[in-house]
C-alpha cells in the first residue's frame, strides 16, 4: 500500500510538472497554448512514447533495452525495402516489420534470459547487430543509406498525418497502447508475473512462474513496439531511413525513469512513464517553439533526467534521518 | 576439457590475445598485405583512441560502475583542444585545460553516483547529453577546423624505427596502469568495491573515494582519447565520439572486464580495444563492404559474451555439484540428488 501511494505521489509530481512546463512555454510563445498546436506535438514524440510505455516492463524485470533505437531503423528500411524493391502493398510490410522487431526482442530476450548475458551487454551487441542489419539490407538492395527510401503512397503517410475527428492518428495510437499496457501491467496476471521477476527471481521461481519466459516477453514487447514506432516514423517523414532512432536512447531511459520505474527493477508503472514521456516530448517541442536549436536540447533532457533522480534519491533516502533528527529535537 | 575450461575464464587475456592472432592470421591468409609491419602498425595506431577510452572504462566497471558520458567527454574534450589549437594556444595550457574537462566530468559523475545515489548508467545518460548539447553551445554547432600542423603530425611521428610514438606511449601507460592495478595495495582497491563493496567498506577501504576516483579516471582518459582525436583526425565535427562509449564497453566486455564488477585487468580491454578497431580494418583487406562493420562486430560481440556466460555458468554448476557430492557423500544421507537439483536450477 505505501508503495502505491509513493507512486501515486510521484505521478501527481509529474502532472504538476508537466502543468508548469506548459504555463512557462506558453509565457515564451503564447501559439504554443492552442489545442491544436499541443494536440499536433504529440507527432513529434510519439514514437518515444510508445517505446518507453513497453521498455518500462523490461526496466520492471531488472534489465535494460538500449537496443531499439536500432530496432526502428530495421523495421524503418524493412517496410522501405519491402515496397520498393520486392514489390509488397505497402500496408502489407507493416505486419513484417512488426514480425521483424519482435523475432528482434525475442532475440534479445532469449540472450538474457536463457544465455544469461548480461542485459545491457547482450543490447549492446544486438543494437550493433541490428543497425548493422539495416545498413546491410540497404547495401546490398544498392539503395543509399544516407538518402533513404521515399515517395511512398498518401494512404501510408496519413497514418501518422491524417487524423480522425480532428485528432491526430499518432495520439489515438498513443492513448491505445497506454490503455493496453496499463492493463497488462497493471490488471492481468502476466503484470504481476513482469513485477515479482523483478523483485525476486527466485521467488518467482518457486511460486511456478516461468521466469525466463517472462523476461522473454517483455523483451518481445519492447521490440515489437519499437518496430510500430519504426513504421509510424517513416509514415510521419514520409522517409525509410536506417538511422531513425539512433538518437532516441537517451530520451527512452529517461522517460522511464523520470517516470518512476526503479532502473534496478522491480517497481515502476506505465503511467509514470507515459507523463514523463510527454513532458521529455513538451520539452524538446516547447524549446524548439522558444527558438532553441534542436542540438541544444540534450542539455535540457540530461539536466531533467538527473535533476529528477537525485531530487527522487534524496527524498526517500534522506527523509527518514530528517524524520529521526526531528523526533530527537521533540523528545528534548 | 575442465581445465581448458578453467584457463579460458581464469586468463581471459591469453584467451583474447590468441582470439587476435587467430583473427590477424585468417586474414593474413586471404590477405597477405595485412599483417605486413606497415598495416599491423597502421591498424595499432587506429586503436590508440578507442584503448585510452577502453582503459578508463575499464576502472569503472571495475569498481561494478558504468560511464556512458565518456563518447561526450571526448567530444568536448577534443573540441576544446582544437578551439585552443586554432587560437594559438601553448601545448601546455591545452593538455592541462584538455584534462581539467575530463576531471570535471568526471568529478560530478562520481559525486552524482556516490552521494546523490543516482544508479550510473542514468547519472552518466544525463552528463552524456548535457556535455553532447555543451559541446554544440560551445562550438556553435561548426567544426573545428585549420588546426597548426606540429599537433596533427604529433600522431605521425615515429620512434625506434617504425614504432609509432602514440602506440608506444600507450603501451607503456597501460603497462604502468596494469602493474598498478595487480601488484599495488591502492589498485586492487579497485576490484574489491566492485567485487564486494560491503565487504570493502568493513575493511575500511573509502569505498566512495575509489568509485569517484574510478569516474575521474574515466573522464581524463576520455580527454585523452579527445586529444588523441584531434591529432589524428585533424579537425573535430559536431559528432565527434558519438556512440565511442559503446565501442569502449564492448572493448572492456571482449576483453574479459565483466559488468559485475571486481573481474578484469586493463590488459584484456586493451585487446579488446584493438580487436573492436582491427575487425574493420580486416574488413577492409577481404574486400568486404563496409556496410557489414556493425553486423559483424555486433556479431562478434554477442558470441563472445554468451560463450562467456553459458561457461562461467558450466563451471559454477560443476564446482557446486562437485563440493555438494563431497558434502553428502561425508554426511551418508540420501539426499544428495534433491539438493543439487535444486541449486543447479538457482544457477
Amino acid at each position: 500500500m505505501s508503495r502505491f501511494k509513493k507512486l501515486l505521489k510521484w505521478e501527481t509530481a509529474l502532472v504538476f510538472l508537466l502543468a508548469l512546463q506548459i504555463v512557462v512555454f506558453g509565457l515564451i510563445n503564447p501559439r504554443f497554448l492552442r489545442l491544436n498546436v499541443l494536440l499536433y506535438s504529440v507527432n513529434d514524440f510519439v514514437s518515444i512514447s510508445i517505446i518507453s510505455l513497453f521498455v518500462t516492463f523490461v526496466i520492471i524485470t531488472g534489465g535494460i533495452d538500449i537496443s531499439v533505437g536500432s530496432i526502428i531503423g530495421l523495421s524503418s528500411v524493412v517496410v522501405g525495402i519491402l515496397w520498393k524493391m520486392a514489390g509488397f502493398n505497402i500496408f502489407a510490410t507493416i505486419p513484417v516489420a512488426l514480425l521483424v522487431g519482435a523475432i528482434s526482442g525475442a532475440i534479445n530476450g532469449f540472450l538474457v534470459a536463457y544465455v544469461g548475458v548480461q542485459a545491457m551487454v547482450a543490447t549492446l551487441g544486438t543494437m550493433l547487430l541490428y543497425s548493422g542489419f539495416s545498413l546491410v539490407i540497404m547495401g546490398i538492395s544498392g539503395s543509399s543509406a544516407f538518402e533513404g527510401i521515399s515517395g511512398m503512397p498518401l494512404a501510408f503517410l496519413n497514418i501518422a498525418n491524417g487524423n480522425i475527428f480532428g485528432i491526430p492518428n499518432p495520439f489515438i495510437i498513443f492513448a491505445a497502447l497506454i490503455i493496453i499496457s496499463y492493463i497488462l501491467l497493471h490488471k492481468t496476471k502476466y503484470g504481476r508475473y513482469v513485477f515479482l521477476v523483478g523483485i525476486n527471481k527466485n521467488a518467482a521461481r518457486y511460486s511456478g512462474i516461468d521466469h525466463k519466459l517472462v523476461t522473454l516477453s517483455t523483451y518481445i514487447l519492447s521490440g515489437t513496439s519499437a518496430a510500430l514506432a519504426g513504421i509510424i516514423l517513416t509514415s510521419y517523414l514520409g522517409s525509410s531511413r536506417p538511422d531513425l532512432g539512433a538518437e532516441l536512447t537517451l530520451s527512452i531511459v529517461t522517460a522511464v525513469v523520470l517516470g518512476g520505474t526503479l532502473i534496478t527493477g522491480g517497481s515502476g508503472g506505465v503511467i509514470g512513464t507515459a507523463l514523463a514521456s510527454v513532458i521529455v516530448g513538451i520539452l524538446r517541442f516547447g524549446l524548439q517553439m522558444a527558438g532553441i536549436s534542436s542540438q541544444y536540447i540534450s542539455v535540457g533532457v540530461g539536466l531533467l533526467l538527473i535533476v529528477a533522480v537525485a531530487i527522487k534519491g534524496l527524498s526517500l533516502s534522506n527523509f527518514p534521518m530528517v524524520k529521526k533528527l526531528f523526533e530527537k529535537a521533540i523528545r528534548n | 576439457m575442465k581445465f581448458f575450461v578453467n584457463r579460458f575464464v581464469k586468463n581471459r587475456e591469453v584467451t583474447v590475445v590468441i582470439f587476435l592472432l587467430i583473427l590477424f592470421s585468417l586474414v593474413g591468409l586471404k590477405n597477405p598485405a595485412f599483417v605486413s609491419p606497415g598495416n599491423l602498425m597502421l591498424t595499432l595506431k587506429g586503436s590508440v583512441m578507442y584503448i585510452a577510452l577502453a582503459i578508463g572504462m575499464a576502472f569503472v566497471i571495475l569498481t561494478k560502475e558504468i560511464d556512458v558520458s565518456v563518447g561526450s567527454i571526448l567530444g568536448m574534450s577534443a573540441a576544446v583542444a582544437a578551439t585552443m589549437l586554432r587560437n594559438g594556444s601553448g601545448l601546455f595550457s591545452i593538455i592541462v585545460v584538455t584534462l581539467m574537462v575530463g576531471i570535471v566530468s568526471g568529478l560530478v559523475n562520481g559525486i552524482g553516483v556516490t552521494k546523490f545515489k543516482i544508479p550510473s548508467i542514468v547519472m552518466t545518460l544525463g552528463t552524456n547529453g548535457i556535455l553532447r548539447g555543451l559541446m554544440f553551445i560551445y562550438t556553435g554547432g561548426k567544426w573545428v577546423e585549420n588546426l597548426p600542423d606540429y599537433f596533427k603530425q604529433a600522431s605521425q611521428k615515429s620512434i625506434f624505427g617504425n614504432m609509432n610514438s602514440f602506440v608506444f606511449f600507450t603501451f607503456i601507460i597501460m603497462i604502468i596502469i596494469h602493474l598498478y592495478l595487480t601488484k599495488a595495495r591502492n589498485g586492487k582497491y579497485f576490484a574489491a568495491v566492485g567485487d564486494n563493496l560491503e565487504g570493502a567498506n568493513l575493511v575500511g577501504i573509502k569505498v566512495n573515494f575509489m568509485k569517484i576516483l574510478a569516474f575521474v579516471l574515466s573522464g581524463v582518459f576520455a580527454s585523452i582519447a579527445g586529444m588523441v582525436y584531434v591529432s589524428q583526425v585533424g579537425f573535430v565535427g559536431n559528432v565527434a565520439g558519438n556512440g565511442a562509449e559503446m565501442t569502449a564497453i564492448a572493448s572492456c566486455v571482449l576483453g574479459g572486464v565483466s559488468l559485475n564488477g571486481g573481474v578484469g585487468s586493463v590488459l584484456g580491454a586493451t585487446f579488446g580495444a584493438i580487436i573492436m578497431n582491427s575487425i574493420n580494418t580486416a574488413l577492409v583487406f577481404l574486400k568486404v563492404p563496409a556496410y557489414w562493420n556493425n553486423t559483424i562486430s555486433g556479431l562478434l560481440l554477442i558470441v563472445i559474451v554468451s560463450s562467456d556466460a553459458l561457461i562461467s555458468r558450466y563451471l559454477v554448476n560443476s564446482a557446486i555439484k562437485q563440493r555438494l557430492s563431497v558434502k553428502t557423500e561425508s554426511n551418508g544421507d540420501g539426499k544428495k540428488e534433491e539438493i543439487g537439483g535444486e541449486i543447479n536450477e538457482q544457477i
